[in-house]
């Protein structure tokens, strides 16, 4: 024991380390305002783009018109997004019929049926299928998938089309929507599934009928999460839907309610949000001009939807959360 | 036992186990569908992308026994199991069968199956899974692991090696060459031997004097004409440095001065053979750099090896992989067995993209990807690591502080949603067009694909910070230190390994991120390397993108396919190497 190590070290608190101390402490603020200003920038950048397109295309145009051609050909320039809304529908209802019902049976069979040895091995390999990068989903979809579906169930499909997309972006949400329910369905008190088997039910029972539904708000909302993660997607879509902004024909059934064909939009080019985006940017990206503008409008308004969508999905986990 | 046997004969029970059964067996099918139609996919692509489809039975074959065989047997040698022997030639053998007579029961009922055959569905459908299987059981033993951790030093080594030697593709060596001789080598100096004296002023010294040097040698930069040559400098700045380190690190294990010394020498000799050897896609010289991060730690890794004498029969493996690939080519060549012909060759990483299928090359985009990946490293390792501990130790809970730590949490879990399509147009209006950092460039590129994957670091190193057991803290600030020494001394230290696996996980998906890039303007192709940060340059991604609009054959189940691997491959050793960090990290604690 020397006397160094006994005698209390008033340096500590001398004006050099209270500077030092308070600079580091403004690092690390600054570290994390980084993160808020990320939001603020993304939301001028977004607005202030978007504001110059609504001064040169009326927001009506752009709400209701039903053409979509940034680029004039012969006729003028109409930036309608109702086709593109219907390619982003297309697609992310399709990936939803996928990645739902899959998803939610991977949840109630890791949480309910899976031993823990099968659970750690069947986990990370789901992660992976979200860990691919897109363009790579992409590529199989055009590559392996169309000729697959071509030369099987469907030879009308054309070389890009939104099916096949559509089937990538829905195996890519599957660990989306069933990491987050299985969290949910994890969360279950066992007492609640004691009371049950001891009611008489079986597992299945107990699992459908007693876990499903008292997870029901976490479920909710990786619904909400996956369907927002489809609607931003973007290489899958690029790579293999083509790129044409088409209306599909609105046919009459009985009784004259209007539907459209799954067909029409599901075998044929289709263009999403994204997908008119990613365009625009192949071709113009020096400023200034409608196109260049319109690409911010898009972005904005997917912003907005995925950010509500997010939003939402926190209220229905937070509110409706059953509290044990 | 009347009542029991009453409800057993009502034929009740049955019905609802029979549901539940089938549920249970449907669910399972439902886990299994997505990933088994990647796994079809992905050997899609890998059959592709080395002409699987071309390789005659007997060129499978003879390296299935020359490579393959060798390697399971090494594996089940090292696992010791007599019960892990059987199943695995119970596997082989009755998959063998098993897969022939499915797959040709497939082939005459339903439909032929296109590009595969029968050894090539064998070899994915069941040699793969055998082999990760007795890979997994042999490296749990100290053969197996002895024999692998001397296969990853050098590969590894020379892996990192490569991407830093390819970092000075675009930044300035010389300018490099300035600020280590005259920043961080006085620094390193002066903190190693304030260390050794235990003046802890001193060592603090070194930090201000780093900074002075380094402003020095931005200024002296421009003023200072002559230079050293290139691997000169290349020695200089990695060779001396990775072979002192290897010395010390050998050294610190208790060995003897002269074993210490030997392993610097040897990995010094080997840095000094690059000077001699040359390469065409890397930088002038920089293969001393390559040479010294291959020899160093495997020279570390042998001589701890024979030191501990644990698992020496495990050193046989590399001659054993080694002598197989030549004993398999010598077959091939004596017996003129028709060989496939890959896409994926060492031409394809090291040569430029061509209109031309066969000469098609991925390096350019490789050089991209590299430099991109490592600014954002850089970046979101600090910003995400700086905004964690804000969150997690110097913040309050309570009052206004907490209201805006509040914000900032939701803030990042929102950001962390945001399509990634949108930071590309964040990176094209912010960085591109208002701060002019020019459409395309690597700047612009990093600086956006590091605000995309912020959110994930932060949310990864939070999880980290918040997993260090808070007696430790205590117990700092009880003798005394304050918020940051305790934060700097205890808590980054213990939380380290969890920030790196979350950082390099968040940085396997900036890797594979396409879709900001066309947004800020990213080339698709660019024929040669990038010169500097501020020029247009490709990633690896953008240019499969670029790829799979070609129509022709050879490109879409060729090049791309190539390219496809190339960047599986690199992702799958990033989250190899996150998963090994991980598990160092939980067999520490």
């Amino acid at each position: 024991m020397s006397s160094g190590t006994e005698a209390p070290d008033l340096q500590r608190s001398s004006g050099i380390e209270r500077i030092k101390e308070t600079g580091y402490g403004g690092v690390f603020v600054a570290c994390a305002a980084v993160t808020l200003l990320t939001t603020i920038a993304i939301f001028v950048t977004l607005l202030s783009d978007a504001f110059a397109f609504f001064m040169q295309v009326p927001a009506t145009e752009f709400l209701f018109s039903t053409e979509w051609s940034p680029n004039p050909l012969g006729g003028g320039q109409v930036f309608g997004i109702v086709p593109l809304v219907i390619g982003t529908l297309t697609v992310t209802i399709t990936a939803a019929l996928i990645a739902i019902p899959i998803g939610t049976l991977t949840a109630i069979y890791l949480s309910e049926y899976a031993t823990s040895r099968l659970r750690s091995i069947l986990k990370p390999m789901l992660e992976v299928l979200a860990g691919i990068p897109t363009v790579v989903y992409g590529y199989f979809a055009l590559v392996y998938v169309t000729p697959a579906l071509q030369a099987t169930l469907f030879p009308q499909m054309s070389t890009f089309n939104a099916l096949s997309a559509s089937l990538m972006v829905g195996i890519m949400t599957i660990p989306m929507v069933s990491s987050i329910s299985e969290d949910a369905m994890s969360a279950v008190p066992d007492s609640l599934r004691q009371a049950g088997y001891g009611l008489g039910a079986t597992k299945y029972e107990v699992s459908t009928g007693i876990v499903v539904p008292a997870s029901l708000s976490g479920i909710a909302s990786s619904y909400i999460l996956a369907i927002s993660r489809a609607i931003g997607e973007t290489m899958i879509v690029v790579v293999a839907m083509g790129a044409q902004a088409n209306m599909p024909d609105v046919q009459r059934a009985i009784l004259g309610i209007p539907y459209i064909h799954p067909g029409d939009v599901l075998f044929d080019p289709g263009m999403t949000i994204t997908v008119s985006m990613v365009q625009i940017a192949g071709s113009d990206l020096t400023g200034g001009t409608v196109p260049y503008d319109a690409m911010f409008a898009l972005g904005l308004a997917l912003f907005v939807v995925t950010l509500i969508m997010n939003v939402l999905s926190d209220l229905i986990a937070e509110r409706y959360r059953e509290e044990y | 036992m009347a009542v029991e046997r009453d409800t057993a004969d009502s034929g009740f029970g049955e019905v609802s186990r029979i549901k539940g059964i089938a549920f249970r067996y449907l669910s399972f099918g439902a886990s299994v569908i997505g990933i088994l139609a990647l796994a079809a996919l992905l050997v899609y692509v890998f059959v592709d992308a080395f002409d699987l489809a071309n390789a005659s039975p007997e060129w499978l074959l003879t390296y299935f026994l020359t490579l393959v065989a060798p390697f399971i047997g090494f594996c089940l040698y090292s696992a010791g199991d007599r019960e892990l022997l059987g199943r695995t030639v119970l596997a082989l053998g009755g998959g063998l069968l098993g897969t022939a007579v499915a797959f040709e029961a497939i082939e005459l009922l339903v439909r032929p199956i296109p590009r595969l055959t029968w050894p090539v569905a064998y070899l994915f459908v069941v040699a793969v899974p055998v082999v990760g299987y007795v890979l997994f059981a042999g490296a749990q033993k100290p053969v197996g692991r002895t024999g692998f951790g001397l296969l990853g030093r050098p590969v590894g080594g020379a892996t990192l090696g490569t991407a830093v030697a390819m970092l000075f593709i675009v930044f300035d060596m010389r300018l490099w060459f300035l600020v280590y001789t005259l920043g961080i080598f006085p620094a390193g100096l002066v903190r190693a031997y304030g260390g050794l004296r235990g003046a802890g002023r001193l060592a603090g010294l070194s930090v201000p004097i780093g900074v002075v040097g380094v402003v020095a040698a931005a200024f002296l930069r421009n003023v200072i004409r002559t230079y050293p040559t290139s691997p000169l400098i290349f020695a200089w700045t990695f060779g001396v440095p990775i072979a002192f380190a290897a010395a010390t690190l050998v050294g610190s294990r208790g060995a003897s001065r002269e074993s210490a010394a030997a392993v610097g020498v040897v990995s010094l000799v080997a840095a000094g053979l690059g000077t001699t050897l040359g390469s065409s896609a890397l930088p002038d010289g920089s293969t001393v750099l390559v040479l010294a991060a291959t020899v160093a730690p495997t020279a570390t890794y042998l001589h701890r090896t024979v030191e501990s004498g644990e698992g020496l029969s495990g050193l046989a493996l590399p001659v054993l992989l080694g002598g197989g690939a030549l004993a398999g080519a010598a077959i091939v060549g004596a017996f003129g067995i028709p060989a496939p012909d890959p896409w994926l060759d060492p031409g394809f990483v090291t040569e430029a993209p061509s209109r031309n299928a066969v000469e098609a090359g991925l390096y350019p985009a490789i050089v991209g990807s590299v430099i991109i990946i490592a600014i954002v490293a850089l970046l979101s390792f600090v910003l995400g690591v700086g905004a964690a501990v804000f969150l997690e130790e110097y913040t309050a809970d309570t009052g206004i502080v907490g209201g805006i730590t509040r914000i900032i949490q939701i803030n990042i879990a929102n950001l962390a949603a945001v399509p990634s399509v949108v930071y590309g147009l964040l990176g094209l209006g912010l960085f591109a067009n208002l701060l002019g950092f020019g459409f395309g460039t690597a700047v612009t590129a990093s600086l956006t694909l590091s605000l995309l994957i912020l959110p994930i670091t932060v949310i990864s190193a939070q999880e980290a910070i918040r997993s260090v057991p808070n007696d430790l803290r205590q117990a700092s600030y009880g003798m005394g230190a304050t918020r940051w020494q305790t934060t700097k001394n205890v808590v980054l230290p213990e939380a380290l390994p969890g920030i790196l696996t979350g950082t390099i996980l968040a940085l396997g998906r900036a890797i594979g991120e396409t879709a900001p890039l066309i947004m800020i303007g990213a080339a698709t192709t660019v024929f040669s390397a990038p010169n500097d940060v501020w020029s247009r340059f490709s990633a690896m991604p953008m240019q499969i993108f670029a790829w799979s609009d070609f129509p022709q054959a050879e490109f879409r189940y060729g090049v791309v396919a190539a390219g496809v691997v190339t960047l599986l491959i690199v992702l799958l050793s990033m989250n190899a190497t996150a998963i090994i960090i991980r598990n160092k990290m939980e067999r520490g604690t």
